[in-house]
């Protein structure tokens, strides 16, 4: 089956963007034990009545309603939770919802499940009649795809592209007696290489959707004694962090979840970096070295009023340095450095700024981002399929013939179309056909 | 059963005073119906045999030539099956090759010259030697049904024969119309007359049926070419066998036959000129054919017109026997003026003088959608009512063969002989085309391509046997010489896979490690390492040797594809699992357009899987109906 109508969904019901509220709605016959074990509210839901309650992991405070089958929009038992109209605040809420067994919804997929319910009628379900009787497979996502739009139409070129590959690959092996060289092994490699970077891109903007989505995490890295702490409190608004002048006093990671220009960031404060015998230190400065290791971005925070040392190597890892204390008299000057005084705030809102350009998040406006965990993981198969097909073909000495490379590039096709809808295989020979001038 | 699905418009039949009772009537004996009467008659059922002569048995009007990419899977297969095809091209065979031989065993496809007289001659003689065949001669014409099935059949002379079950494999012959040039000729074939009375007696049940066209090459005169002249001065390519030649049946042993040559040629500028000049007057261009023509098999004008940037065009000489007189003019098929044909013949570099014994032509005829058909090839509106080959928008004779031999087993079943036969896309390319036809009708003449299956590396030549043997023995099909032969195979294809895996061997760098290991590594072969000795117990039957050592080959060095693609099947047979009752009323799915619910009551899908692949059904329409299958199911109860 394409999907299941009998699964659990989950969505966010409401357009996207922020609003003042933000609609998560849950379909099927697992919507009120999934919802029940994401809210703290212990109880049993009322039906068709408002509880207010909080998100167990502390995401948001909602409103919870149940509507039980066979009174609710989409005929199944329903449960909608409305939080703060934050695109992060809703997505965590779905996610959580995925974690403990509902499915992504496709597009459309509650008005089908209305109207096979048959709570709507034909009228209303235009929309859906649209996804069933489409003359082709992208018409019918693109009646659906507002959200995902850029996407669909991101995987029909690279479709299009691998679909060209693979018929002239095709041909090779049904039409061996033609003379013709359908595609030359430089020209194949070429293609193999062009579709590769656009699934890697695909896949790259994924994972910053998913920072935009589940938040980034900020690692604030440096000596002892630079700041680290005052700098962590001055970003989050609040002393969670201990701040004493004793070098030495943060030992285990200070956490604390805070939004900086829109996004969803956790800081991370951490043990300062030295050499020490201390056993409990020790043990923080190597959980410090953990959470650079997985940072999405990492400030490395030094004092202006103090001789500079050699900074920390912080390899593979964005990095940002912070001049801090420079409300103090500067003993350095370094133009790459933020300057930033955690202690009157000066300086804080040049660093906010700079977090997000360095978190590249921006760059995702206009670009397909792949918000479906689904979609994610299809593009990761194709990627996986296209590089097993690249080796293939074009492994030095012992080259596999057309028939190995196909069925990988086949796979990557298939996971295409479980993205864009379906294709009937006999364009592959029109696509030939057109072409080539084939046949005795 | 379905409540009387045969339309309220056919004739009442008064019963016939019938002269003999068989089980199965096959009207055709071309490759469809041979092997069609072959495999009823293997079953045990009583069969009479249909043709208007026994000259043409098994015929080749066009192509003097078995096999081919794809196709020549299909002889494989049908061959596993018990079928005729395989052993009538060996035993006749005057040219052999294995396609795609610089490629894996997956895509190797066997093709081969046949001396098309003799070969129909051999596939006679194996019907003469079958006690349950009796031939009828004379010209098929009108269907007899009774109580909404099939109970006989009509001579247009007027005597009649009943039957249990009827196979209808009449090829170009249903209102056939040739045209060569301006001119017209009803007929199936060449000097044939066509079928009117038997294509109005099927026309009245209501089919959908369509019309097609195929076309064929002009025939020269051997003795007016100087092939040896041409050859030395190089306008001829000589084209030869492989030595030794691979066979096509399992039962075949080696082949041993002196090969003929073929040649290779191309055509000019001269030959585009004339066609260009002379476009008006063919039949393809000015209107005159409406019947749509297989475009991986285009006519000389199509190739000209359609592609003007390619400089020439590939032209095959082939002779149509040992000592036939004719010579096939592969590539060159046309439907142009005869005078246009005999100055392209001239045109081409060599045949200044060839002679034409006769032109090319078109053919157009009408056939009936498949999508008409269950899968055991019958008819949903007339039950005990079989079609295969042309008649079902196919083209080639391998495509024919196999159908036939599905329509024979199946028509014999429900003559109450045998258990009948459906093979599966993942098992077989004859279950691709049978899938192909009936789920998505023709709208060109269907011919096999290997990308039409979708798990290519496990549909090989080598392993058809392993795959159908048993498949056919369970039908009926296979006898006991054929399955002792197979059943010695399969053992030895398993013990070698473990001779392979307990035998340990030493690499290149002096380490010892199990032979399928070292397999896996690409510029290692196995009949390198059994000819260095390196692996004594692995066991080799001479005449089969080429077929062990690429199934076991195959089998270890392509494991993890094998695998792979062995596990897609598992994924898909979900849906395939998953049936539709077969008068699963479309019509009350809420929802469905009148299109998709029209489409879905004429295929009539057997499973979600199939409605899948049905063209234009998306796969939310599929969930749509997978939930209601389910819900109308259990109301039902």
């Amino acid at each position: 089956m394409p999907f299941s109508t009998q699964d659990t969904i989950v969505a966010i019901a409401t357009p996207p963007g922020r609003g003042g509220i933000g609609v998560v709605r849950l379909s099927g016959a697992e919507a009120l034990a999934v919802s029940s074990s994401l809210i703290t509210h212990s109880g049993p839901l009322q039906p068709r009545h408002a509880t207010f309650t909080r998100i167990v992991d502390g995401i948001d405070q909602v409103v919870v309603t149940y509507f039980p089958a066979p009174a609710s929009y989409t005929g199944d038992d329903v449960v909608e939770l409305s939080a703060h109209g934050s695109p992060v605040v809703l997505g965590a809420i779905v996610r959580a919802a995925i974690a403990r067994g509902a499915r992504p919804a496709e597009p459309g997929e509650f008005t089908l499940r209305a109207f096979l319910n048959g709570r709507i009628d034909l009228t209303q379900a235009e929309a859906v009649n649209d996804l069933i009787d489409a003359s082709t497979p992208l018409q019918a996502r693109a009646a659906f795809d507002q959200l995902d739009g850029t996407l669909t139409r991101a995987i029909a070129g690279l479709d299009a592209a691998l679909f060209d590959v693979i018929a002239r690959l095709e041909a090779s092996v049904d039409f061996p007696e033609e003379g013709y060289h359908f595609v030359e092994p430089a020209e194949l490699a070429q293609a193999l290489d062009e579709l590769l970077q656009r699934t890697a891109a695909l896949l790259g903007d994924a994972r910053r959707g998913r920072l935009i989505r589940e938040g980034l995490q900020i690692a604030i890295v440096g000596e002892p004694n630079v700041g680290k702490s005052s700098l962590f409190n001055a970003l989050a608004g609040a002393s969670r962090a201990i701040v004493t002048d004793v070098p030495g006093t943060t030992r285990d990671l200070v956490t604390e979840v805070v939004d900086i220009e829109g996004l969803r960031v956790t800081l991370v404060d951490t043990a300062g970096l030295r050499d020490t015998s201390d056993p409990v230190e020790i043990e923080g400065v190597s959980r410090a070295h953990q959470v650079m290791a997985v940072a999405d971005l990492i400030l490395r925070v030094e004092d202006r009023s103090r001789a500079r040392t050699a900074p920390v190597a912080c390899k593979k890892h964005k990095v940002l340095y912070v001049a801090n204390k420079s409300d103090l008299t500067p003993v350095w000057n370094d133009d790459r450095a933020v300057s930033v005084s955690a202690a009157t705030g000066i300086g804080l809102d040049d660093l906010r700024h700079r977090i997000v350009s360095a978190l590249d998040v921006e760059l995702l406006r206009d670009r397909p981002a792949i918000t479906n965990i689904r979609h994610v993981a299809l593009v990761d198969r194709a990627h996986q399929a296209l590089t097993r097909a690249r080796a293939a073909a074009l492994a030095e000495g012992g080259a596999l013939s057309e028939e190995f490379v196909l069925a990988d590039l086949s796979d990557a096709r298939a996971a295409f179309e479980e993205i864009s809808g379906r294709r009937a295989p006999g364009d592959l020979l029109e696509h030939i056909f057109a072409k080539f001038c084939i046949g005795k | 059963m379905d409540p009387s699905p045969v339309s309220p418009a056919s004739p009442v039949v008064k019963r016939l005073d019938m002269k003999n009772n068989f089980d199965v009537i096959v009207i055709g004996a071309g490759h469809a119906g041979c092997e069609a009467a072959f495999a009823a008659s293997r079953l045990g059922a009583h069969v009479g045999l249909c043709t208007l002569t026994t000259d043409t048995v098994a015929h080749m009007p066009c192509n003097p030539a078995i096999g081919g990419t794809a196709k020549g899977h299909l002889v494989r297969e049908i061959d596993a099956l018990g079928g005729l095809m395989g052993r009538a091209i060996d035993a006749t065979g005057i040219q052999f090759k294995l396609l795609n031989r610089s490629r894996g065993p997956a895509v190797w496809s066997p093709r081969a010259q046949a001396d098309k007289k003799a070969y129909g001659r051999w596939v006679k003689s194996a019907l003469d030697a079958e006690p349950n065949i009796e031939w009828i001669i004379g010209r098929a014409g009108r269907i007899i049904v009774e109580h909404g099935r099939v109970s006989g059949l009509a001579l247009e002379d007027g005597d009649a024969y009943g039957c249990r079950a009827l196979v209808i494999t009449t090829g170009t012959f249903l209102n056939g119309l040739i045209h060569i040039g301006p001119e017209q000729h009803p007929s199936g074939r060449a000097g044939e007359p066509p079928s009117r009375e038997l294509a109005e007696s099927l026309k009245s049940f209501g089919f959908e049926w369509g019309r097609l066209k195929t076309g064929t090459p002009p025939r020269l005169d051997r003795e007016s070419i100087d092939f040896d002249r041409c050859v030395a001065d190089g306008r001829f390519t000589v084209e030869r066998g492989d030595t030794p030649p691979a066979p096509f049946s399992f039962l075949s042993g080696s082949i041993e036959r002196d090969q003929t040559a073929c040649y290779l040629l191309h055509t000019n500028d001269r030959v585009r000129d004339l066609v260009r000049a002379n476009i008006d007057r063919s039949p393809l261009f000015n209107g005159q054919i409406r019947g749509i023509g297989p475009r991986y098999c285009p006519s000389l004008e199509d190739k000209i017109v359609r592609f003007p940037d390619k400089e020439r065009h590939q032209i095959f000489l082939e002779p149509e026997g040992v000592d036939a007189r004719e010579i096939y003019v592969n590539g060159f098929s046309m439907s142009l003026p005869r005078d246009v044909q005999a100055d392209l013949v001239h045109a081409l570099p060599g045949l200044e003088d060839a002679v034409l014994l006769r032109p090319g032509y078109a053919v157009e005829y009408d056939f009936i959608q498949p999508t008409e058909l269950t899968r055991r090839l019958e008819t949903k509106r007339v039950p005990g009512l079989f079609l295969a080959g042309q008649i079902n928008g196919t083209s080639g004779y391998e495509e024919a063969a196999a159908q036939g031999l599905m329509a024979g087993a199946n028509a014999a079943s429900c003559a109450s002989v045998g258990p009948g036969l459906e093979l599966g896309r993942h098992e077989a390319y004859v279950g691709i085309l049978v899938d192909d036809l009936i789920t998505k009708g023709c709208l060109e003449p269907y011919r096999m391509f290997t990308s039409r299956a979708e798990h290519r590396l496990l549909l090989r030549i080598d392993n058809a046997d392993l795959r159908l043997t048993s498949r056919g023995r369970e039908a009926g099909l296979v006898d006991d010489f054929r399955w002792d032969k197979f059943r010695a195979r399969q053992r030895r294809f398993s013990r070698n896979l473990e001779v392979l895996d307990t035998t340990l061997v030493r690499t290149a760098t002096g380490d010892r490690v199990a032979a399928s290991q070292l397999l896996r590594q690409p510029e290692i072969r196995l009949a390198d390492l059994i000819s260095q000795e390196r692996l004594p117990d692995f066991e080799l039957l001479a005449s089969d040797s080429a077929l062990d050592l690429a199934s076991a080959e195959t089998t270890v060095k392509y494991a993890g594809y094998l695998r792979r693609q062995e596990r897609e099947i598992e994924r898909a047979h979900k849906d395939e699992r998953r049936r539709i009752p077969r008068d699963f009323p479309f019509e009350r799915v809420p929802g469905l357009s009148r299109e998709v619910v029209q489409r879905l009551t004429q295929v009539r899908p057997d499973t979600l899987g199939q409605a899948l692949r049905i063209p234009g059904i998306t796969p939310a329409a599929v969930a749509v109906l997978g939930a209601f299958v389910g819900r109308l199911a259990a109301a039902s109860q």
